[in-house]
C-alpha cells in the first residue's frame, strides 16, 4: 500500500473514531489526527503530483484545522462541564455500523462519477473524502450531542475539503478562502450555541429541545 | 460613476456600516440613525446598478469574479426594495422590544450590525458569478443572520438558532458538493482553474458538459439550496427560524434570503437545462418538489394558532410557488417564477412586520387569543389584511397576478394534472388563512390588549409595502418587465 492509500484509510478510521468515542476530549483530539492527517494528505499530493497550490493548502489547514478549530472546542468543553455524551440514536454499538456500512455503500457508488472528472486521478483519497463526508452527515443525524455534532460538522467538511483538493485544487484561491472562511466561522457560532444551550437545558442533548413543534 | 464602482460600493457600504455601528456608542437614538442611514445609502447604491441592467446588459468586476445580469437584477431589486423598507420598520420594532424590556440596546446594536454584514452576504450571493464564492456567500447569509434569529435569551431562540445552523450547513454541504462536480465537469470541457467556476462561462459551454455529471449536479444543487430556499422535504428549520426572530429579522429571511437560496437553484436549473440534458429534466424535478412543498405546507398552515408559524409555513408555501413557475417552465412559467419572487417578497415583508405589530398590540403569537382588530387597531388591520388577501391570492393584489400567469403558462402547454393539482394545494391554504384571518379581525377581543394602534411613524414603512403590493398586481411597470423578460431570456438561454 503506497502512503497516499495508507493515510486515506487512516482518515477513514479515524473519522470513524470521532464519531464513535463516547468521551468528549478523546473524539476532540481524535479529530486532532484526522484534520493532521488531512494536511499529509495535501502535503503528499503536493509532491506526487506536482500539485502546488495544495502545499500552501495544507499550511493553511494546520492553522486552521489541526491549531485553532480543536482550541474552539476545547474551549468548550471546559465550559461544560460534561465529559461524555448521552445514548445515541441507534445505540452507540450500532449507530457506528449502521454510520460507516451507508457512507461506504454512497462513497462508493458516487466515485465514479466524481474521479472521471478529478484533477488528481486517485481513487482510494476519493472514496475516503465521501466515506468522511458522509460519515459527518450521519453523526448529524445519529449522534444527539451538541459537542458531536459540532465535531460531524467538522468531519464533513474535512471530506469536502480533500474532494475540493482532488477535483479542484487549482480554482482560484479565492475559493478556499470563503470555504474555508466560513467553516472557521460556524464552528465559532455552533460553540457559542452550544454553550447557551448547556446553559438553558442543562445539557448537550439536542433532542431534549423540542419547545418547537408542529 | 462607473457601475464597476457602484458593484464595489454596493458590497463596501453595508460593511462600512456594520463596522460603524459596531464602534458606535450603546444610545439607541444614534444607533437607530445610523443603522436607518446605511440601508437607505445601501439601497440607493443597488438601485442605481439595477437600473443599468434593466435592457439585458451585463457588467463585470473583479476579474469577472462578481457580475450583474438581469438575473441578478431581479434579487437585487428584492434586498433593494423589501431590504430596505423592513429595515427601516426594524427601527422602532426594536425600540418596543427595549422597553418592554425583552432585550437591551446592546442587542440591539448586535442586531444592526448583524443586518448589514447579513444584507452585504445576500447581496455578494446576486452578484456571485464565482459558483463557489455564492455557495460561500449564501452559507454566510445563514451564519450572519444566526444571532439575529436568535437575539432573545432562551430556551426557544437557542433551540431555533441551533436548528437553523445544523439544517442549513448539513444542506448546503451537498451544494458545495454539486459545485465541485460541476466545476470538474466544466474544467473538462473549459480547461482553465479560473474559467470553469464562472456561471457565464459554463453557460457558454454548456452544451459541451457532460450530461451525466450535470444530471447529479442539479440533483445535488436543488437538495442543498432547495434546503435554504425552504423546499420539502428539507423546510423544517424554516418554521421554527421564522417564527422565533424578531419579526423585522423573520421579515428579511423569508422576503430576501429565501429567494436568494431561490437564484442560486435557477442559475443550476438554467445552465443544465442549456446544456444536453434538456429542460425537461430540470422542469420535472422542479414540479414534483413544488407540489410536495405547497401540499405540505397547506396542511400545516390549516392547524397553525401561532400567527409567525403561519407564516412561515406561507413562505414554504409561496416557495413551492416559485419552484412550481419554473417547474411548468417555458419563458412565460419562468417569468412568472420571477415575477412571483417579487410579490412574496414585498407581501410576506408586510405580513411579518404587521404581525410584528399585532404581537406588540395582543402581546401573544397565539391567534386563538386575538380578536376584535378592525376596533383596536384600524390601521394595521387594513395592513394586515392587504398582506393575508395578497397571500391568498385575491385580484387584484400582487400574487394573483404571478399565480395567474403560472396557471395560464400551464394550461398553455397541456400541463393539466400539475395545474389542477396546484389549483387544490392553492384551495386549502385559502381555506386555511381565512379561518384564521377572521379569529383575528372580527369579533371581541379574546384576550389581553396590551397597546393600542401602533405610532404612524412605525407603519409608514409598511404603508409602503401595501402600496406596492396593489401597484404591483394592478399596473404592469414597464421598467420591471423589460428586466424581467431579460431575466427571462437569460435563463431560457436566448
Amino acid at each position: 500500500m503506497d502512503v497516499l492509500s495508507f493515510l486515506s484509510v487512516a482518515m477513514i478510521v479515524v473519522a470513524l473514531a470521532v464519531f464513535g468515542l463516547r468521551n468528549y476530549k478523546l473524539a476532540v483530539s481524535a479529530y486532532v489526527v484526522q484534520a493532521f492527517i488531512l494536511v499529509l494528505i495535501f502535503l503528499t499530493l503536493s509532491i506526487s503530483h506536482d500539485a502546488g497550490p495544495l502545499f500552501s493548502w495544507a499550511i493553511v489547514a494546520l492553522f486552521t484545522k489541526v491549531l485553532f478549530v480543536p482550541y474552539i472546542l476545547f474551549r468548550l468543553l471546559k465550559k461544560i462541564d460534561i465529559e461524555s455524551e448521552v445514548e445515541p440514536v441507534a445505540g452507540f454499538f450500532v449507530s457506528p455500523i449502521i454510520a460507516l456500512g451507508f457512507s461506504l455503500a454512497i462513497a462508493m457508488s458516487l466515485y465514479p462519477i466524481y474521479l472521471k472528472f478529478s484533477l488528481i486521478q486517485e481513487h482510494i483519497p476519493l472514496i475516503a473524502a465521501i466515506t468522511v463526508f458522509m460519515l459527518g452527515i450521519f453523526g448529524f443525524i445519529l449522534r444527539k450531542s451538541a459537542v458531536k455534532q459540532i465535531l460531524a460538522f467538522c468531519t464533513f467538511e474535512n471530506g469536502i475539503h480533500l474532494t475540493l483538493a482532488l477535483t479542484a485544487y487549482n480554482s482560484p484561491g479565492i475559493v478556499e478562502i470563503g470555504i474555508l472562511t466560513d467553516a472557521i466561522f460556524a464552528v465559532i457560532i455552533m460553540s457559542i450555541l452550544a454553550t447557551r444551550f448547556f446553559k438553558y437545558f442543562g445539557s448537550l442533548d439536542v433532542s431534549k429541545a423540542s419547545e418547537l413543534k408542529g | 460613476m462607473s457601475i464597476q464602482f457602484l458593484m464595489i460600493l454596493v458590497l463596501v457600504v453595508p460593511l462600512g456600516f456594520a463596522a460603524l455601528l459596531w464602534f458606535l456608542p450603546t444610545d439607541e437614538k444614534k444607533l437607530g440613525l445610523v443603522h436607518l442611514i446605511g440601508s437607505i445609502a445601501s439601497s440607493v447604491v443597488a438601485l442605481m446598478i439595477i437600473s443599468n441592467v434593466l435592457d439585458g446588459e451585463r457588467y463585470f468586476v473583479f476579474g469577472d469574479i462578481l457580475f450583474i445580469d438581469s438575473l441578478g437584477g431581479v434579487f437585487l431589486t428584492l434586498i433593494a426594495v423589501t431590504g430596505v423598507l423592513i429595515n427601516m420598520y426594524s427601527v422602532k420594532y426594536m425600540q418596543w422590544e427595549v422597553k418592554k424590556g425583552d432585550i437591551g440596546v446592546k442587542d440591539v446594536k448586535l442586531f444592526y450590525v448583524l443586518s448589514h454584514i447579513f444584507l452585504f452576504t445576500m447581496t455578494l450571493s446576486v452578484l456571485a458569478n464565482n459558483m463557489a464564492v455564492m455557495w460561500a456567500a449564501v452559507e454566510a447569509t445563514t451564519l450572519s443572520s444566526v444571532f439575529m434569529v436568535a437575539l432573545h435569551k432562551g430556551k426557544r431562540s437557542t433551540e431555533s438558532g441551533w436548528k437553523y445552523i445544523v439544517i442549513c450547513s448539513i444542506g448546503l454541504a451537498f451544494a458545495l458538493y454539486a459545485t465541485i462536480l460541476l466545476y470538474g465537469a466544466g474544467h473538462a470541457v473549459i480547461g482553465d482553474g479560473h474559467n470553469a467556476m464562472l456561471w457565464t462561462s459554463l453557460m457558454d459551454n454548456a452544451k459541451l458538459i457532460d450530461p451525466d455529471a450535470l444530471k447529479l449536479v442539479f440533483v445535488f444543487a436543488l437538495i442543498g439550496y432547495g434546503t435554504k430556499a425552504g423546499l420539502a422535504p428539507t423546510h423544517t428549520w424554516l418554521p421554527d427560524v421564522h417564527s422565533e426572530g424578531p419579526s423585522p429579522a423573520s421579515a428579511m429571511l423569508s422576503a430576501v434570503l429565501l429567494k436568494c437560496a431561490m437564484l442560486a437553484i435557477i442559475r443550476f436549473y438554467g445552465l443544465v437545462g442549456n446544456s444536453m440534458v434538456g429542460f425537461e429534466y430540470v422542469q420535472n424535478l422542479m414540479l414534483i418538489i413544488s407540489l410536495i412543498t405547497i401540499f405540505v405546507a397547506a396542511l400545516f398552515i390549516l392547524r397553525q394558532h401561532d400567527v409567525k408559524r403561519m407564516f412561515a409555513y406561507h413562505s414554504v408555501e409561496h416557495i413551492g410557488i416559485i419552484a412550481f413557475g419554473f417547474g411548468i417552465g417555458g419563458p412565460l412559467g419562468i417569468f412568472a417564477g420571477l415575477f412571483h419572487s417579487l410579490t412574496h417578497s414585498l407581501t410576506k415583508a408586510l405580513a411579518f412586520c404587521a404581525s410584528g405589530n399585532i404581537i406588540k398590540i395582543y402581546g401573544t403569537r397565539d391567534m386563538r387569543k386575538m380578536g376584535g382588530l378592525v376596533k383596536v387597531a384600524p390601521v394595521t388591520a387594513v395592513l394586515f389584511g392587504i398582506a393575508i388577501c395578497s397571500l391568498a391570492g385575491v385580484p387584484p393584489l400582487a400574487i394573483f397576478a404571478s399565480e395567474f400567469m403560472m396557471i395560464k403558462a400551464g394550461l398553455g402547454i397541456g400541463q393539466y394534472v400539475a395545474v389542477a393539482l396546484f389549483i387544490i394545494g392553492l384551495a386549502i391554504v385559502f381555506i386555511g388563512i381565512f379561518s384564521h384571518f377572521n379569529d383575528i379581525m372580527f369579533g371581541e377581543p379574546k384576550g389581553e390588549i396590551l397597546s393600542k394602534e401602533v405610532e404612524l411613524s412605525a407603519n409608514l414603512p409598511l404603508i409602503a409595502l401595501a402600496v406596492l403590493v396593489i401597484v404591483f398586481g394592478i399596473f404592469s411597470i414597464d421598467s420591471w418587465i423589460s428586466l424581467l423578460n431579460n431575466a427571462t431570456k437569460i435563463v431560457v438561454g436566448i
